[in-house]
């Protein structure tokens, strides 16, 4: 008889072991924190292959120095471009205030002008890409309300609906997020009338000193069949980077030792 | 073999009928697989240049067919910028974007633009333009002021004026057009609003039409088919005899349309003209049968022998007119135009089935009338048929012709040379939408939306960058900075396959990326002697790559900017836009918004940068309606105020001259798409296919005249008629400024197949009853009884069955309809005033009595 049980228990998935999480906003905020937050701070250099819905190709190349002022909160970017060649040296700054929109600077070496950026929302593309500004830096959590729809053997499903509807294009967003390592795997938009018009999926998880990070990732538009996938490579965390280099004077001067990848 | 065919008809009649009818009916199944086709761009054949590049252009840039929502607010003095009008139109654009079939990402109102404007010091600020409805008079009047620093959206979503605005819907698919601007209306009617709203475009304009082609096709052809039979009746006294012309063009028109229709081409404006044309020129040589059979048959005749006597001499001038009228109409096979092919062939197809149904059907049918029903035809007053207003009429005309036939002809000569002068005027101009009546609501919606917008008309001016001999260089280069890596060959080895693999990608730019990302892979593991290269070859590529994308370079866009310029103080186009626009605007901000910056900056990088943080706003791939992604090939699309292609023409020829007077870029290319554009095309080719057409259907009646009277002299005489009537219908044409359209143009052929007809009856009876009488006046006066009023019937006959046209809804149809029965009264003219005339001029040579002229009926 215990010989039985014992087998029975063997042939279980070991996640059947550790207990399901129920509170959605736990599970929604070990997942930012999983996504976004990695570390004290992280660089990456992010290649960005944007395909249009006729198959052409467009590449952006970059650095991204962060540094987490506190974890699950405010946070700081440096986004550095190298490619293509006539937009190097191109520079943003984000300041991430989570409940607010982010203050961003953006720096044009050609024409020597560091300007403001004050978008009126941050779900506008990323330099052209399927990307918005908020899928880099990480929607605020608060600005909607979760529901745990599903627990499966390998996702919390969580359904998003946000409290300001007329300041997102979407009516609802379900991101499935991964049990083990609470890296959202994949998050579906939908408009309106309800239909599906947006996808961003992680394609590839790699596991870089001790985080689980999401290496590969695809935003489709499922309206047009355009598509951006962002490769990130060269990650590493807790570099120490100095949170005073998140300035606007590292725009016309930019932090050359902790840019480089080697 | 005619003795054979009429024995056929008259001995086995129940044969013949059966067939006639089963030949219809086959045929006829077809018809309910018909597809309409009112896409103006199937005016070229789908292998045409110019339509192939306009294809790959709307592909190449993303642009779509678009249906036009104007709002104009007439009753307010600040325009569409009060709170009810832009409460309207948000409301009306939110709900467009959830119809179906509508491609939302593009569409254009001043919900969906974006703005760019200064938020404070420093400070730029990219937002939705309008959101939300406006609540307050503030967030209206700072609306108005955004749109009139942004070019993209001045003048094109709000009018100059600042009276109207537009919302532009692209759509899918073209044919779903109806069905939208149904929702859209539906939408709209449920707006509390006191503005006018209107709906064009011309995917509306086409489906509109092709929805009024139906109706066309179901009202006026029957109603010719009414105007006909009562005529008949009028002629002929006798339901039962009409019903055999009657049934025989049904027959006609049935299976020539299902024969269309199940060959599997597209009904298109000009086909579904088919039944029209055909029912009246199919019962003219039955007109001719009847008339005769009910002179010639009394009770107690064989119907048969009768049938066979005056088949007997009709049969060869039917036989000929069908052929000539045929040929006139199948030689518009020549024009390049794919829908006048078809509409050509076709009724020169149903001509002659119309032929051999008039020897077979038409005998066989009088056979199988009962004794009773031929006794009653014969009872049919003929004394008062030569006594009526038609006899009196042509004796009239006979005695005028007579008397004095030099003045007759030197008076023909003038008009003849008034006529040529009268072609000089020609204008050569069409305009799908002015098919419509002035009165309908889509010419209606041109009208005022023309007036206030900068244009509802679309061109486009493409600029493409050819690959010189830059790959060739780059590969040069880079393997001249390999062959100097002397000290490790296998790692310049495996750059060089690098550099090949590349290569494959079906663009250089492309292909440089690739080589980048290969080098900037590599770098991380190299030996710093190895790095040396890699940096070499990086800043190589990288340059490259750099000057790949031209229309990033500020001369490219000045040149742009200078061309906008000029059409702009032209006055040919209401706007151009082009990335320029979008490039000086974001430019602009990003100085610090002030109309000094209103430039293009002076470096490439610089370019790019600008174009960058225009990127980031909520409409990117707004700018690849401008640019591809490639930076290779840029457009500009020119709003027109009219899609008449002589104004369109006006456009090209400035631009051919701004180009002569400074020359493009070198490597660059110009040329044009757009639906506007694609008119001149089509209408240039048929101007000179027409040319082409109506000289070789000329050639080829001519030569049939000379085969049919065995005398060249004869054969010149023939074309008389033809060549009076086509020059002095297009000489009125010029004079009274009519547009030289697609309906005008396939007069020529129609006239030219119809108008001989005459001609052959006339000289043939002509040169028979000279025959019997040995006396040319005798026979002139002759000709003005039976044969005159025969003609005289013919034309008239065929100009009643086109009058239903006249009250058609679509202006083709009508000009057709009016110009046929002018065509008709004069050709018919022509023949019974200006033939005799030159017959008794030319009597002495043209009438030898001699046994020559015999036997050519037979």
């Amino acid at each position: 008889m215990n010989r039985i049980i014992l087998s029975l228990l063997f042939l279980l998935p070991s996640s059947a072991f550790s207990a399901d999480l129920t509170d959605v906003d736990h599970i929604v905020d070990r997942a930012i924190k999983a996504a976004f937050y990695a570390g004290e701070d992280g660089r990456a250099v992010t290649r960005m292959t944007i395909v249009d819905k006729q198959g052409r190709k467009q590449l952006r190349q970059f650095t991204i120095l962060r540094h987490d002022v506190e974890d699950g909160g405010k946070q700081k970017f440096l986004v550095y471009f190298t490619r293509p060649s006539d937009v190097k040296k191109t520079m943003f700054l984000v300041h991430k205030h989570p409940g607010k929109t982010d203050d961003r600077w953006l720096y044009l070496p050609e024409l020597d002008l560091v300007k403001r950026i004050a978008a009126g929302d941050d779900r506008t593309s990323f330099v052209g890409s399927n990307f918005f500004y908020e899928d880099v830096s990480g929607r605020d959590s608060s600005a909607d309300t979760h529901e745990l729809i599903q627990t499966s053997d390998t996702f919390y499903v969580v359904k998003n609906t946000p409290k300001d509807p007329s300041s997102v294009e979407f009516s609802q967003y379900t991101v499935w997020i991964d049990k083990d390592t609470f890296i959202p795997m994949k998050t579906e938009y939908k408009d309106e009338d309800g239909t599906l018009y947006r996808r961003v999926e992680t394609m590839e998880v790699k596991e870089i000193s001790g985080f689980n990070t999401a290496t590969k990732m695809k935003v489709s538009n499922l309206r047009n069949n355009s598509y951006t996938l962002n490769e990130m490579r060269f990650i590493k965390y807790n570099l120490g980077i100095p949170e005073s280099i998140f300035a606007e004077r590292s725009l016309r001067s930019p932090p050359i030792k902790w840019l480089k990848n080697r | 073999m005619k003795k054979k065919i009429v024995n056929l008809s008259l001995e086995r009649p129940k044969l013949v009928v059966t067939l006639s009818i089963l030949l219809a009916i086959i045929l006829g199944a077809m018809v309910p697989q018909i597809k309409i086709d009112t896409d103006p761009e199937n005016m070229l054949p789908p292998g045409e240049p110019a339509r192939l590049f306009h294809s790959a252009t709307k592909e190449k840039f993303g642009l779509h067919d678009m249906i036009v929502v104007g709002i104009i607010a007439n009753e307010r003095s600040n325009g569409v910028y009060n709170q009810q009008t832009l409460t309207s139109i948000h409301t009306l654009s939110k709900q467009i974007k959830k119809i179906e079939g509508v491609i939302q990402e593009d569409l254009m109102s001043l919900t969906e633009a974006d703005n760019i404007l200064q938020a404070g010091p420093g400070t730029i600020r990219f937002e939705w333009l309008m959101n939300t409805a406006p609540s307050t008079q503030a967030h209206v009047d700072k609306i108005q002021s955004a749109v009139n620093r942004l070019p993209m959206i001045n003048n094109t979503m709000v009018s100059g004026d600042g009276m109207a605005a537009g919302i532009y819907i692209p759509i899918i698919e073209k044919h779903e057009s109806y069905r939208i601007a149904t929702e859209v209306k539906a939408i709209i009617d449920t707006l509390d609003s006191s503005d006018e709203f209107h709906i064009t475009g011309l995917p509306i304009a086409e489906d509109t039409f092709g929805v009024e082609m139906f109706l066309q096709m179901a009202i006026s052809a029957p109603l010719a088919g009414l105007f006909i039979f009562v005529l008949l009746w009028y002629f002929f006294r006798s339901i039962s005899l009409i019903t055999a012309p009657m049934l025989m063009s049904m027959i006609v028109v049935i299976a020539t349309m299902g024969l269309l229709i199940g060959m599997g081409f597209t009904v298109h404006i000009m086909s579904s003209m088919i039944p029209i044309f055909l029912m009246p020129i199919a019962v003219v040589d039955s007109v001719h049968l009847l008339s005769e059979f009910s002179d010639n048959y009394r009770p107690g005749k064989d119907p048969k022998q009768v049938v066979r006597e005056v088949l007997g001499h009709l049969f060869t001038p039917m036989f000929y007119t069908s052929i000539t009228s045929a040929l006139g109409f199948a030689s518009l096979a020549l024009t390049p135009i794919p829908p006048v092919q078809v509409f050509g062939l076709y009724i020169a197809f149903g001509i002659l089935l119309a032929f051999v149904l008039t020897v077979t059907f038409i005998p066989a049918y009088i056979t199988l009338l009962s004794p009773e029903k031929l006794a009653a035809l014969s009872r049919v007053d003929h004394d008062q048929d030569s006594n009526g207003m038609l006899a009196k009429s042509m004796r009239w005309l006979g005695d005028r012709s007579l008397a004095s036939p030099k003045l007759l002809i030197s008076l023909t000569v003038l008009i003849l040379a008034v006529s040529i002068w009268g072609i000089s005027f020609i204008k050569v101009n069409d305009n799908p939408v002015q098919w419509f009546s002035k009165d309908h609501p889509i010419q209606v919606a041109d009208k005022v939306l023309n007036k206030h917008f900068a244009g509802t008309y679309n061109a486009f001016i493409v600029l493409t960058k050819s690959e010189g001999d830059e790959k060739e260089q780059f590969f040069n280069a880079f393997t001249q900075v390999l062959s100097s890596e002397h000290t490790n060959k296998e790692f310049a080895h495996t750059l060089e396959r690098v550099l090949q693999k590349s290569a494959a990608h079906p663009s250089f730019i492309n292909t440089l990326e690739d080589i980048l990302n290969q080098l900037d892979e590599r770098s991380f593991n190299a030996t710093d002697g190895q790095l040396v290269v890699i940096d070499a070859l990086m800043t190589l590529t990288e340059s490259t790559a750099s000057a790949e994308k031209y229309f990033q370079n500020p001369d490219a866009l000045r040149y742009i900017e200078g061309l906008q310029l000029a059409l702009l103080e032209s006055g040919h186009v209401g706007k151009s836009s082009a990335m320029t626009d979008i490039v000086k605007t974001v430019h602009r901000e990003l100085r610090g918004g002030n109309e000094t910056h209103f430039t293009i900056p002076e470096s490439s990088n610089a370019v790019a940068q600008v174009l960058l943080s225009y990127l980031g706003s909520h409409r990117p791939n707004d700018l690849y309606h401008m640019v591809t992604p490639d930076y290779r090939s840029a457009s500009i699309w020119l709003q027109l105020k009219s899609g008449d292609n002589v104004d369109m023409q006006n456009v090209t020829a400035f631009v051919d001259e701004y180009i002569a007077a400074h020359p493009l870029p070198k490597g660059v290319q110009l040329d044009w798409a757009g639906l506007t554009y694609i008119n001149v095309i089509w209408q240039d080719a048929m101007v000179k296919g027409m040319i082409g057409s109506l000289i070789s259907a000329f050639v080829a009646v001519f030569i049939v005249m000379i085969i049919l009277f065995r005398s060249i002299s004869f054969g010149l005489i023939a074309m008389i008629p033809l060549t009076i009537t086509i020059t002095a219908i297009y000489g009125v044409i010029g004079f009274i400024g009519k547009n030289y359209d697609m309906p005008v143009a396939i007069l020529s052929s129609l006239t030219l197949g119809l108008s001989v007809d005459f001609a052959i009856h006339f000289l043939q009876r002509s040169r028979t009853l000279f025959e019997e009488t040995g006396s040319i006046h005798e026979t002139l006066s002759l000709m003005y009884e039976d044969p005159a009023r025969a003609i005289s019937r013919n034309a008239i006959v065929v100009a009643i069955g086109f009058t239903p046209l006249l009250f058609a809804p679509l202006t083709p149809y009508v000009t057709v309809g009016a110009f046929l029965a002018t065509i008709m009264a004069l050709s018919c003219l022509v023949t019974l005033l200006v033939l005799p005339a030159v017959l008794s001029l030319g009597s002495s040579y043209l009438f030898k009595p001699s046994p020559n002229n015999q036997g050519e009926h037979e």
